[in-house]
């Protein structure tokens, strides 16, 4: 594969700790285009062994609008079905960057370690130093050791490790929107943490038309209903719940992903002045709120902000899916924050907040139909588009993202093409 | 003529370097940009915007723009604050030309989506 593509699959064995590598084949693009459609193919291949699939979309990493998307796809330990979770901020970008565009981590390793990913090498190293330490401590160790503070971190706490089934696989120090419990399956395969880096150069079919293009449709999407806005609780008020008020005190300012128009992600500080704009002294002043339905579910317990914020911030560390302690949290009469703190570990129970198909709740149903959802997901996910900005645009249609695909690699997708990935991906 | 950033409105997305390596690279990659997001004190939620000059690092940060000269080695003379870490590579780079071959001008500015770059 020529175009937007590192060309190369990194198959690691965690078993034998060993790493081949193999070409991504043009076939397979033309057939399945990218991102989910590709992953879910690759788990296909190598089902018997359990695998995890690290991917990015065909457009992931580019001058597209929104192509911030990386995905994990595999066997949800919760729901039992194959599932894809996204990780986002500069997660995405960075391992289309490192010089693969799908990763496949097959089988477990006997002791702990972590993949090291750059550069068109991906290692297995022992892991011995960073097993039992939380997300935050994890993700600085690694940093630190590499001398780095721009790898990109996919990693579990102790959640992940006890293997929890509410365990999430964490975006440095942030929530991700891992709905399915991938952590835990991190934690069976005794997998630490996935560490990226990359500086790759991304071919272009045709380079002026395809950055013609995004322009293009860059500037429809500035004039569309959410120019000048963001935040984390303007995505609230879309979902019908209001909660800009009670968030405004301790709100720092609002980022975006990688390229994606609308920052739908929120700095908070609570041990630091929110309106401070020069560098804090503090480490460690706040919490990047990235997932709003955890947000929301300590909201409904009654929770200030920053007490809800102080929670997704321990969340965080411990590598738990807030959406889950919040529920189990409510239905157990639990709404002080030191003893939802007290139950991380251990927490037990069902939920009804599980999302139903293969893509994760993550991203709300807004005023879609959920057969809307779904398609808009699978298009999110088939070509690297941050899957809640996806929803946010429709302007930003399937012929505009097939158009694109064609001026950057040159492969002539049809809506066909596109129809029929979706069906094989929803199957 | 120059770029100027505003760091209030920007939300470090990244769009502009991107589109600056793109500008130079003809592909996309990350490794010529001479305008750039620091990213590397994310726990504290604090960044720039660096864009190298001819003769000058201009850093956009939240509390105000600070210029610094370029010695003849490329270093930038000592600021009144140690940089971020992640913005030394620009040194060794390019610095901007104002997109002056591309006819609409400069490719940052067109790609920030929040309006933040603009021309003084
Ligand atoms: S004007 Fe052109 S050369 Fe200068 S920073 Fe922007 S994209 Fe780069
Ligand atoms: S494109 Fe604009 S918003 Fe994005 S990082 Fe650059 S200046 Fe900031």
């Amino acid at each position: 594969m020529e175009y937007l593509s590192s060309n190369k699959i990194a198959i690691i064995d965690l078993g034998a700790s060993k790493t081949i590598q193999k070409e991504l084949d043009e076939d397979l693009v033309k057939e399945k285009i990218g991102g989910a459609g590709i992953t879910t193919a690759l788990y296909e291949e190598y089902r018997d062994e359990d695998p995890i699939v690290l991917g990015t979309g065909l457009l992931t990493g580019t001058l597209a609008p929104a192509s911030a998307l990386g995905m994990v796809t595999a066997k949800s330990p919760v729901t039992g079905k194959i599932c894809h979770a996204p990780f986002t901020l500069y997660g995405g970008v960075e391992l289309k960057y490192c010089g693969f565009d799908y990763v496949v981590i097959k089988g477990s390793s006997p002791k702990p370690v972590y993949l090291w990913i750059h550069d068109g090498i991906a290692d297995v190293n022992d892991g011995k130093e960073i097993w039992g330490k939380d997300v935050w401590i994890s993700t600085d160790m690694i940093r630190e050791v590499m001398g780095d503070p721009l790898i990109q971190i996919l990693a579990i706490g102790k959640a992940g490790e006890s293997e929890s089934d509410f365990a999430q696989v964490c975006i440095n120090y942030w929530a991700s929107g891992d709905r399915w419990g991938f952590g835990k399956l991190f934690g069976q395969k005794k997998l630490k943490l996935v560490a990226m880096r990359g500086m790759s150069l991304l071919e272009i079919a045709d380079p002026e038309g395809f950055v013609r293009k995004c322009k293009e449709f860059l500037s429809t999407i500035k004039s569309g209903p959410y120019a000048g806005k963001g935040g984390i609780g303007e995505l609230s008020a879309a979902m019908g719940e209001d909660i800009r008020q009670w968030l405004e005190p301790i709100i720092h300012r609002h980022l975006s992903c990688f390229n994606t128009p609308f920052p739908t992600n929120t700095f908070v500080f609570l041990d630091e002045d929110p309106k401070l704009l020069k560098e804090t002294e503090k480490k460690e002043p706040g919490f990047l709120i990235t997932d709003v339905h955890g947000l929301l579910g300590y909201k409904k317990l009654g929770l200030s902000a920053a007490e809800a914020c102080d929670l997704l911030r321990d969340c965080a560390k411990y590598g738990i899916d807030a959406v889950a302690v919040a529920e189990l949290s409510q239905k157990a009469g639990k709404k002080k924050p030191d003893e939802i703190k007290k139950s991380l570990s251990g927490l037990k129970g069902s939920l009804e907040s599980v999302g139903k198909g293969k893509f994760s709740p993550w991203a709300p149903s807004f005023t879609l139909s959920s057969d809307e959802w779904e398609r808009r997901q699978a298009v999110a996910y088939l070509f690297g588009i941050h899957p809640i900005y996806a929803l946010m645009s429709p302007e930003f249609s399937e012929e505009k993202l097939i158009e694109l695909a064609n001026l950057g690699t040159g492969l002539g997708f049809t809506s066909e093409t596109l129809d029929k990935v979706i069906i094989d991906i929803l199957k | 003529m120059g770029i100027k950033v505003d760091p209030k409105k920007c939300v470090s997305c990244m769009a502009c370097e991107l589109a600056c390596g793109y500008h130079r690279d003809d592909g996309f990659a990350l490794l010529s940009s001479c305008i750039m997001v620091t990213r590397g004190r994310e726990k504290k939620d604090y960044s720039a915007v660096v864009l190298k000059e001819e003769e000058n690092l201009v850093i956009a940060r939240p509390e105000g723009l600070e210029i610094r000269k370029l010695g003849s080695t490329g270093e930038a003379s000592s600021g009144r604050e140690k940089e971020d870490a992640s913005a030394k590579p620009l040194l060794l780079r390019e610095p901007c030309d104002l997109c002056g071959d591309r006819e609409e001008g400069p490719l940052c500015l067109q790609f920030c989506p929040v309006n933040a770059i603009s021309m003084n």
